[in-house]
């Protein structure tokens, strides 16, 4: 008896051309935006004779200009670094509070566990955009009166705003992968004399090491991508906001917003390439209960 | 549980009144204080001083901008005046300098907008705003820009000399809020050529256009035998979306209007209402006018169509001039390029937006750019709470000093925006000046060369100078659509009815009344808009 479900070959074609139709609008879209960065017009209408390659988007991109002619120069160097900060902070905070609270969840029998995992299941349920209201208020009251820490002060917020929106169902996916060790190996730990925080991060951590990638994968990608937030919180612009502010139809050189979006859009082609096993681990993993 | 749901009712309280206190705390008195003499050179030292006298060596402000690429003197005007003002306070011996330590500019005006918005109670907002004076009010009445009304009235020779219809789009209940920064028509341009092949002679049209003899009856007779000859593909070609209120000209046109200064509220002008809709319906009922122009692409399509002398009229702005000139638009020779000022000035007549049918008034329509100050300026900077008051001042002639006429003049040929002020008006029209300016030849900061430098070498020409030169007249025939805060639900209502008329989805009666609907729809629209008049019986179009 085969262990997976199968069904005949003679379909399969069939099915991966489905497939690929379905996703077609998904990836012309795309390989327009990166054809348009390097044209001088945009590829929009699918007619060859709009491309007319140059580097020039790619080059006033990296020089900070956001037209053709002068202008205002950015510095598109620190925008890239502010979005990274954010991306980096909210998969350093996601990770550390999930690996800990999976854990707990999965290991320890405490008051309310239950009602907290279905608690954890309703904050996700949650959008961001509906909470927002409150959160702004808290950043209201917890705003700095020193001008000077400002910056700081709106780089934590966003962070911890942001991955607080992430850690219930990234609790859930660490909870899932905790829950696949046996318990063999912890108690091996305990009876040797290890503490329950020692067990967690001498054994239990690297065995789970790629529940964390993928935990830590999924924030990063959050806080790169994130828009809400960041535009309401963080006084920089990072790559989103950039991108959004300098959108406007009739004024702007699309083909060079088109290059920012295909700069924008690289971290997240090459996370999905090179770790997209470990991705579908996470979600095999974090789905038992 | 009952426990629970005390500590849940106190945590309520408690936000409840913590919200309360935010941005509660009162504002200390200045203890410092500077009287305004008009005299610049004079207030300014007299700042410096105090400002030196309080150890302050370094006073930061940021500028806001937004718009087109060619319009950065928006913040660029502040950076010079700030290099003016600390080279007035080093000749004077004062050892007080000004830094901008942001120029903040982005495409979309009503991002920017926004952005202020939400960064103005934070503290994080530019302290130099310039956006639409559209959005005055509101800033004005939330409190977020300075009241510059009493500081103007030491300037008062600075002040008369701006167009009087621009300070009045700078004010809010009778107080000043602002300095106009720029402004610009919207001319109805004419392919030449295409003219010349159906035999329309446009010598002396200007001035039939200016005494309402050629209305928007002839507009539609001369395109109809445009099409109809084959001399090209259109006959009109417009601008699409509500934000633009290129088409809302066509309300003034036909005698109507869209606000009521005795109510305050805004006005759905039904008979000036219908006869646009019905000009639209009937131009691209007989393929005029493309029915779907409202979803064109600007740069695939819209100003294709029109460089490329497939329309004989377009509806655009000043600023097509150069942007015509800056843009890749014209791709009739294979590889798209942008048009030589020669050709833009061979291919295209210009004048004033038609009345809409003979007793009517040709029009334009400006929507100003407004230098707004926020009412947080300078907070950045030592000793806010005591020397609050002279940083407001001095925030307030870095205003006047970056409209001083040359800052202006440069912003307006660089942008094929209008020149705010008479003397830059005076010149643009300046032959040396405008050589000087082509060379950069100019008493400008080297930071503020170097940024407009390709724009410089792009847009700087006679032909365009002239351009503005001619236009600036249109200023005199100009309205400004409503600075309400429900104008643009109205815009977008009035575009939604634009684009079912042009695709034949409705006819313009039942347009107006699909707009009369929506309007008493929205409860908070309903408020704020009166329905006016009726639809005219047995109205014709065109007229004989």
């Amino acid at each position: 008896m085969r262990d997976v479900e199968t069904r005949p070959r003679r379909y399969e074609r069939l099915i991966i051309l489905a497939l690929l139709l379905a996703s077609l609008p998904l990836i012309l879209g795309f390989f327009l935006l990166v054809l348009s960065s390097f044209s001088t017009e945009m590829v929009t209408n699918l007619d060859p004779r709009s491309f007319h390659p140059t580097l020039e988007n790619w080059i006033n991109l990296f020089q900070g200009k956001i037209a053709t002619t002068g202008g205002i120069r950015v510095n598109i160097w620190r925008i890239t670094l502010n979005t990274l900060i954010v991306a980096l902070g909210v998969a350093g905070v996601v990770t550390g509070i999930s690996a800990l609270a999976g854990y707990s969840l999965s290991r320890i029998d405490f008051r309310g566990r239950k009602t907290m995992m279905v608690l954890l299941l309703v904050l996700h349920a949650f959008p961001g955009v509906a909470l927002i209201v409150g959160v702004y208020l808290l950043y209201r009251l917890t705003f700095p009166q020193n001008y000077e820490v400002v910056g700081l002060y709106s780089f934590a917020y966003v962070i911890l705003a942001r991955a607080a929106l992430e850690i219930p169902m990234s609790i859930w996916l660490m909870k899932g992968f905790f829950d696949t060790i046996p318990w063999e190996f912890e108690w091996s730990g305990i009876i040797d004399g290890a503490s329950r925080i020692t067990v967690w991060r001498r054994i239990m951590l690297p065995l789970i090491k790629p529940g964390i990638l993928a935990v830590a994968l999924f924030a990063f990608l959050a806080g790169w991508q994130d828009i809400i937030y960041v535009r309401t919180f963080l006084v920089y612009p990072t790559l989103a906001t950039f991108i959004e502010a300098n959108i406007e139809a009739e004024y702007s050189h699309m083909p060079l917003i088109a290059a920012a979006g295909t700069f924008y859009l690289l971290p997240t082609i090459i996370f999905f390439i090179t770790a997209q096993q470990l991705l579908l681990q996470g979600y095999s993993g974090g789905i038992k209960g | 549980m009952r426990a629970a749901a005390l500590w849940l009712v106190a945590l309520v309280i408690f936000g409840v009144i913590a919200s309360g206190c935010i941005g509660g705390e009162e504002a200390k008195t200045s203890s410092a204080e500077v009287q305004l003499t008009g005299d610049i050179t004079k207030d300014l030292v007299e700042i410096g001083k105090v400002l030196e006298q309080n150890g302050v060596k370094e006073v930061k402000f940021s500028a806001w901008g937004s718009g087109d690429p060619n319009s950065v003197m928006r913040v660029y005007g502040i950076v010079e005046a700030a290099r003016r003002i600390n080279k007035i306070w080093a000749d004077n011996g004062i050892n007080v300098k000004i830094v901008v330590t942001e120029t903040h500019y982005v495409a979309s005006f009503q991002d920017a907008y926004k952005e202020y918005l939400s960064k103005q109670p934070l503290g994080q907002a530019g302290d130099f705003f310039v956006n639409s004076y559209a959005f005055l009010p509101t800033l004005a009445d939330e409190g977020y820009i300075l009241d510059i009304t009493e500081y103007a009235k030491t300037y008062q020779s600075v002040v008369d000399d701006f167009y009087p219809s621009l300070i009045e789009a700078s004010k809010y209940n009778g107080k000043l809020y602002g300095l106009p920064q720029d402004t610009e028509a919207r001319p109805l341009y004419i392919r030449k050529d295409v003219a010349q092949r159906i035999g329309f002679d446009l010598s002396g049209l200007d001035e039939k256009v200016k005494n309402g003899e050629f209305t928007w009856s002839d507009v539609y007779y001369w395109a109809k035998k445009a099409k109809e000859e084959g001399a090209a593909e259109w006959g009109l070609i417009h601008r699409k979306g509500s934000a633009h209120p290129d088409l809302i000209q066509f309300i003034f046109a036909f005698g109507g209007k869209l606000y009521d200064p005795n109510t305050g509220k805004l006005v759905v002008d039904v008979p000036a209402v219908y006869k646009w809709l019905y000009v639209e319906w009937k131009f691209a009922r007989d393929g005029l006018l493309p029915e779907d122009i409202m979803s064109w692409d600007w740069a695939k399509q819209i100003h294709p169509a029109v460089v490329e002398g497939r329309t004989l009229f377009d509806i655009g702005g000043t600023w097509y001039w150069t942007e015509w000139q800056t843009k890749q638009y014209y791709a009739k020779g294979g590889t798209p390029r942008g048009l030589k000022p020669e050709e833009v000035r061979d291919w295209f007549y210009y004048t004033l937006f038609p009345a809409g049918e003979k007793g009517d008034k040709p029009v334009t329509l400006s929507q100003p750019f407004v230098w707004m100050i926020n009412s947080k300026a300078g907070q950045l900077n030592p000793k806010y709470d005591e020397l609050k008051d002279v940083y407001h001042k001095l925030a307030f002639l870095m205003l006047i000093k970056a409209s001083d006429p040359d800052i202006n003049a440069i912003h307006s040929v660089i942008s094929a925006h209008l020149p705010v002020r008479k003397e830059a008006a005076k010149l643009i029209k300046d032959e040396k000046w405008l050589n000087d300016l082509k060379a950069l030849n100019l008493d400008l900061s080297d930071e503020v060369k170097s940024n407009i430098r390709d724009i410089v070498q792009a847009t700087v020409n006679p032909i365009n100078a002239q351009f503005l030169a001619d236009v600036s007249y249109m200023l005199e025939y100009t309205h400004l659509a409503p600075a309400h805060p429900k104008y643009p639900a109205l815009a977008d209502i009035f575009k939604e009815a634009v684009d079912k008329v042009l695709r034949g989805e409705m006819t313009p009666e039942e347009a107006v009344n699909y707009i009369i609907q929506k309007v008493q729809a929205d409860p908070e629209l309903a408020q704020n808009v009166e329905i006016q008049g009726e639809i005219p019986k047995d109205w014709k179009f065109p007229q004989g």
